[in-house]
């Protein structure tokens, strides 16, 4: 194939360039129960925040802060949802987005249990004293 | 001691310190913390029922627990405050068991106990907002 030096040379730049070296491959899962309850959290952030719940919100946020940092690098692209057209709608979500990671948590066989746990039982809490 | 044992003993703690904390309070919280009570008490009996079902036999609550003494609603309010974060701190550690039946009962309990942790914020006036529910800090 490289039948000068100088063309070995030019050879292996333009494969090391193109990407093509020895370095083993990194294969990256997503875990899907991780990755759903990202996308369940930013909605419910932002609908919590449209609907004036602040200190609620900043609770959805902490809990997108810490998946989109346990699910790197994968970047989950955000859902755009409707957002809830009042208060009792925000803790019907709520309570949904509670059972759905409730049921994660149960599911789960990663060591994320208790994390999913705690993002139920925070959504829980959020549907019982929304007014 | 199991995840369930520990849990159980905290949600004995917890009536036992409503029914000497109850009395020193009027208004919303009064009711409230009534209402919590019988919460916990339903949550007992699930537990008992929950080691019925299991074939084991459920320890019994101590008769007497320690706890400062109570001279007015303020005192009330920050032991049940207390006693609020305790459970659901148990209950939220006891999630980790791989038992699947024991981590469902667990996690219906800690659900709840971040609930009933919720309401009683709310209705001593503190802020509620809590990502973590009986995280340690």
């Amino acid at each position: 194939m490289f039948t000068t030096r100088r063309g070995l040379l030019v050879g292996a730049a333009v494969l090391t360039a193109a990407g093509c070296t020895e370095e083993t491959a990194q294969i990256i899962t997503s875990d899907a129960d991780l990755t759903a309850a990202l996308h369940t959290a930013r909605s419910l952030a932002r609908a919590a925040d449209a609907l004036g719940y602040s200190e609620i919100a900043q609770d959805h946020q902490a809990h997108v802060a810490t998946l989109e940092r346990l699910l790197r690098p994968n970047e989950v692209t955000e859902e755009t949802a409707e957002v809830p057209a009042d208060a009792a709608a925000l803790a019907e979500a709520e309570a949904a987005g509670g059972s759905e990671a409730a049921e994660s948590c149960l599911a789960t066989e990663s060591n994320y249990a208790v994390l999913l746990g705690e993002i139920a039982a925070c959504r829980a809490a959020h549907a019982a004293v929304i007014v | 001691m199991t995840a369930v044992d520990t849990g159980l003993a905290a949600e004995y703690a917890a009536i036992y310190a409503y029914g000497a904390a109850a009395v020193h309070l009027d208004g919303d919280p009064r009711w409230i913390a009534e209402e919590l009570e019988a919460e916990h008490r339903s949550r007992r009996d699930a537990l008992v029922d929950y080691y019925g079902a299991h074939g084991l036999e459920a320890a019994p609550s101590e008769p007497g627990y320690d706890i400062d003494p109570i001279t007015d609603a303020a005192g009330a309010q920050e032991l049940l405050l207390a006693i609020e974060e305790n459970v659901t701190a148990t209950w939220r550690a006891a999630v980790a068991a791989t038992e699947p039946t024991e981590r469902e009962i667990c996690l219906k309990m800690y659900s709840d106990s971040a609930v009933s942790l919720a309401r009683w914020r709310l209705g001593i006036g503190r802020p509620v907002a809590d990502p973590w529910p009986g995280r340690p800090e």
